[in-house]
């Protein structure tokens, strides 16, 4: 075949076509990474103290039984911002099956914090952290980190990072399984 | 609410003066009357300074009514950091777009103005003024840097804290756009061209100039913002084959390509459709670039945040390419030359090889940049494409890189006489083979590190044999200053400091050192021969920031890693690496770990370890500084080229 | 000396150094080399794109240890590998497994070789 500019210019057009198409129609990434904690495979240290906003203590203990999802968060953490939707999303979502999602203050004021919740809608209770112990138990760095607890409350997955609701989705059916 | 106000209306401006410019350009086009692009083009540039204006004044008297401001800007944030806040979020950072592209079409108009009937310059003009009136556009909807900030804000977020550690961000993102807008030129008279069907005039050659220009602002841009990542992120490397550092290197890619590849045109009137092609893919991959860069569809430590100009920006991509291919699909056959390359070996069939190496390189970065994404989308897991992959492919192009810069500038045109050519590349042929033999006698053994030397030396040879040809004509001819502006002088000086930054990524990335090191205050150890002594901590507290400096001592040059917070909402901590550099290595010291029970510095914790000591990571990089050096001499080289003669021009070799 | 009998020389000479230089290297397949090579090929868990040889954060410390660890028990790299993956997932090695989809990746700039060599030989064709 003779090679011809008007073939290869319209085989490259076709290319590129397709890698636009493919191109636009990513999402942007919300990803949380999952990470090598080293309490995976253990029983998840306590959570419990004051809720924020006032009511009666939490302790997940109580919701032993259930897939428990922890999520340290901070007003001051950007990544917050973008994951505090996509949580109360999917706390709201599987309510009634058995799962739970508890969240943390990690480092901040307690006025700072309640704006934060009230802010953006938080479907699911959070618990004060006063002194930083439950943070220092669980060994988390920065929020926003996530961890997801069986129903036997052994830490089964720790992810780094602004999760996604697809992302949850997939690891607690993991969990389920 | 004024300033918003002010700004958009500034915006609004720009935008009519790149709509005007265009229907100026078009009625011009159909009724061949005169064209008032100039004024047009002027007005554009107005109103973009004036937004610029608004927004600089905003960040200096931390103005917080501007949403940006609030975001990107505090009270005690200095002035260098607040002036080039403009720039560090992404719809200040297309401000600066607009600004370079608006200057850059005003200045093209103007140098072409006595041409301003012809209608390559007409179509050349139409194009850049859509091209900026498109980013003015995005400005004006989703990327709005003039939004109001409704909150009565007291104190803004500051820019983020690895925007305000450094001054190079004041010269990096604006030398580096430069050579992106710079692009805009070759690929606005290229569609021209296409358009026109006028490929055989001056105007291939004209474009010389404008892509040297902006072929050097992104050398030195990419180099730059290596330099820069270096410095502050703290691993000790350079390049991370980060996506968005491949956004921008793509399109360097293709432009180098593309700066060969008209030396051809311009000697033997070949490659046209390849110079077409290229000029419109370097631009096309520019676009692309500022999708990867703003579109949040990759991760990246450089990306600006995700938003929703992603399928925007691949739009615009995708026009470019589809009119840009269909052009040359409609035209393409017309325009081949009736010659052809004689020989593989001859001058034009090196630099036939050298399009195919680098398009072929860029094309393997892009796969393996946008891999993750395929992979993702077919099998639904994750991957991740790093450095061990893009090392392995760019290895063998470098080396085969190498060897022709070592040969082509000393083949001739049209032919390929092998005897000639051992003639001219015997005394580099043996220096090399002498200092292989001493690098193996002083130790120096890994293989990729003797390669290196061996081609460089070949590669530097032949650089400095064309550079004493001109010099020798020069000074025959009386005038020996005029070796400045021959033709080859240069490029052969940037072929040189290509040959020391590629010493330098090959040495310390084979060479490199690392350790951790735990001293206590007055304690010392040696780490690859460098003496480091730890001294005592100091504490540093301002406005800005609070760090807690660690007081090292490298070789008897004092350093001080720290790691430091920055005020402001977020009150981000980050490490901040020390680097004692010389021309033979640098040593790269950064604060990873404190002892004790608890610190207020902000870093890591080791309880194992007792109070007042610290974990130090020492980094010792052989010839580091060869990477900066060689990107100097590669602007130096550029510039030279810049003001070059052409070539009737004297008679020379 | 006539320009063949010059570069012969040279050839004989390259040769002899080439020779040189492959028999002193030291070929380094003992435990700290390994170590060395397979931390180039793992991601730092907690980074985008950085290798755990080059990172110091908390995570890629431990995965730096945990690949000592299983070297100096004679695993094989692979093993190693393998193990990792299993644990973090695909993306932490930095290079994509060349089963399926990934032998698009070393396909592509094999293709662009052939490209390279196949219009050298059309243009000494040509002539």
């Amino acid at each position: 075949m003779k090679r011809s500019v008007m073939v290869s210019a319209l085989t490259a057009m076709v290319v590129v076509v397709a890698l636009s198409l493919f191109l636009a129609t990513r999402h942007p990434v919300g990803g949380a990474t999952n990470t090598q904690s080293p309490l995976l495979g253990k029983m998840a240290p306590v959570v419990s103290g004051a809720r924020l906003g006032g009511g009666s203590p939490l302790n997940i203990k109580d919701d032993r039984g259930k897939v428990i999802v922890v999520n340290f968060w901070a007003s001051w953490c950007g990544p917050c911002v973008t994951e505090a939707p996509n949580l109360s999303t999917f706390a709201w979502q599987e309510r009634n099956r058995g799962v739970v999602v508890v969240g943390v203050v990690f480092d901040d004021t307690v006025s700072a914090a309640q704006a934060f919740a009230a802010h953006y809608g938080s479907l699911y209770p959070s618990v004060i952290d006063p002194g930083g112990v439950i943070t220092n138990r669980y060994g988390v760095t920065s929020p926003p980190t996530t961890f997801i607890i069986n129903a036997k409350g052994v830490v089964v997955a720790t992810l780094i990072g602004p999760v996604s609701t697809r992302q949850l989705e997939v690891a607690v059916a993991k969990v389920k399984a | 609410m004024t300033l918003t106000w002010l700004g958009r209306v500034a915006l609004y401006i720009c935008f009519v003066g790149s709509i005007g410019g265009v229907i100026e350009q078009i009625v011009a086009l159909r009724h061949r009357r005169a064209s008032r692009a100039l004024w047009w083009a002027g007005l554009s540039l107005a109103g973009i300074v004036a937004a610029i204006a608004v927004m600089e004044f905003a960040l200096v008297t931390h103005n917080f009514s501007l949403a940006y401001v609030a975001e990107n800007n505090a009270t005690f944030t200095p002035l260098l950091y607040s002036i080039t806040g403009m720039w560090s979020a992404l719809e200040g950072s297309l401000m600066l777009w607009v600004l370079l592209q608006s200057l850059v079409t005003l200045g093209v108009l103007f140098y072409y103005r006595r041409d301003a009937a012809d209608a390559v310059v007409r179509w050349a003009g139409l194009i850049l003024f859509s091209i900026g009136g498109f980013f003015t556009l995005i400005m004006m909807g989703p990327a709005d840097p003039f939004i109001h900030n409704a909150a009565l804000v007291h104190q803004g977020a500051g820019p983020n804290a690895l925007l305000q550690d450094n001054p190079l961000v004041a010269i990096h993102p604006p030398l580096l756009y430069l050579g992106f807008v710079g692009f805009s030129v070759p690929f606005a008279f290229a569609i021209a061209m296409l358009i026109t069907g006028r490929v055989q005039d001056r105007w291939p050659l004209e474009q010389r100039r404008w892509t040297v220009l902006a072929w050097g602002s992104l050398s030195l841009g990419i180099v730059l913002g290596a330099w820069w990542s270096y410095q502050v992120l703290g691993w000790g490397g350079f390049w991370g084959w980060d996506p968005v550092e491949n956004a921008a290197l793509l399109p360097w890619l293709t432009a180098t390509a593309y700066i060969h590849s008209v030396i051809v045109q311009d000697r033997r009137g070949l490659f046209r459709v390849w110079n077409l092609s290229l000029a419109v893919a370097t631009f096309a991959l520019t676009i692309l670039g500022t999708f990867f860069t703003r579109s949040g569809v990759l991760v990246s430590v450089h990306a600006f945040s995700s938003s929703t100009l992603g399928p925007i920006l691949i739009g615009f991509f995708f026009v470019i390419v589809v009119v840009g291919a269909g052009l040359l699909a409609w035209r393409g056959d017309r325009l081949r030359a009736r010659v052809g390359v004689d020989h593989p070996l001859s001058r034009e069939g090196l630099f036939v090889a050298n399009n195919i190496l680098f398009v072929g390189f860029a094309i393997v970065v892009l796969l393996g940049t946008v891999f993750p994404l395929l992979y993702q989308a077919i099998n639904g897991t994750q991957v991740t494409v790093g450095t061990p992959y893009f090392a392995s492919v760019a290895a063998p192009v470098a080396v085969v890189l190498l060897l022709l810069m070592a040969i082509a500038p000393l083949v001739s045109w049209r032919s390929a006489d092998a005897k000639v050519l051992w003639e001219r590349t015997r005394v580099s042929a043996w220096a090399g083979v002498v200092a292989v033999v001493l690098l193996l006698i002083f130790g120096v053994r890994r293989p990729a590190e003797v390669v290196a030397v061996f081609l460089s030396v070949l590669a530097a040879g032949a650089a400095l044999r064309t550079l004493r040809g001109a010099l020798v004509a020069a000074i025959r001819r009386g005038a020996w200053r005029s070796v400045l502006r021959a033709p080859a002088t240069g490029g052969m000086i940037v072929h040189l400091g290509v040959v020391i930054l590629a010493l330098g990524i090959v040495t310390s990335t084979t060479y490199v050192r690392r350790a951790e090191v735990t001293l206590a205050s007055g304690q010392s150890t040696v780490v690859d021969g460098q003496l480091v002594r730890f001294m005592g901590f100091h504490a540093v507290s301002d406005a800005l920031r609070s760090a807690t400096q660690l007081k090292v001592s490298v070789d008897g040059h004092e350093l001080r890693p720290a790691v430091t917070t920055y005020h402001g909402r977020g009150g981000t901590t980050v490490g901040t690496p020390a680097i004692d550099s010389n021309l033979a290595r640098d040593v790269y010291v950064t604060f990873d770990a404190v002892g004790g029970n608890g610190s207020t510095s902000g870093a890591q914790v080791q309880n194992n370890l007792p109070a007042g000591s610290v974990v130090l990571g020492v980094t010792v990089e052989p010839l580091l500084a060869w990477l900066w050096l060689g990107g100097l001499t590669i602007g130096l080289g550029s510039a030279l080229s810049f003001f070059r003669r052409r070539y009737g021009d004297e008679a020379s070799k | 000396m006539t320009i063949l009998r010059s570069f012969a020389l040279w050839c004989v000479a390259f040769v002899a150094v080439v020779t040189f230089a492959v028999v002193l290297n030291p070929h380094g397949s003992n435990a700290s080399a390994r170590i060395a090579h397979l931390e180039t090929l793992v991601r730092c868990p907690s980074c985008d794109d950085l290798s755990v040889a080059v990172s110091n954060a908390t995570s890629a410390i431990a995965v730096r240890h945990e690949i000592a660890t299983k070297v100096h028990a004679g695993q094989s790299d692979n093993k190693i590998l393998t193990s990792l993956e299993s644990a973090y997932g695909t993306s932490i090695l930095l290079s994509p497994p060349t089963s399926g989809l990934g032998l698009l990746l070393w396909i592509v700039p094999l293709f662009g070789l052939l490209i390279l060599i196949a219009s050298a030989i059309r243009l000494t064709r040509r002539r």
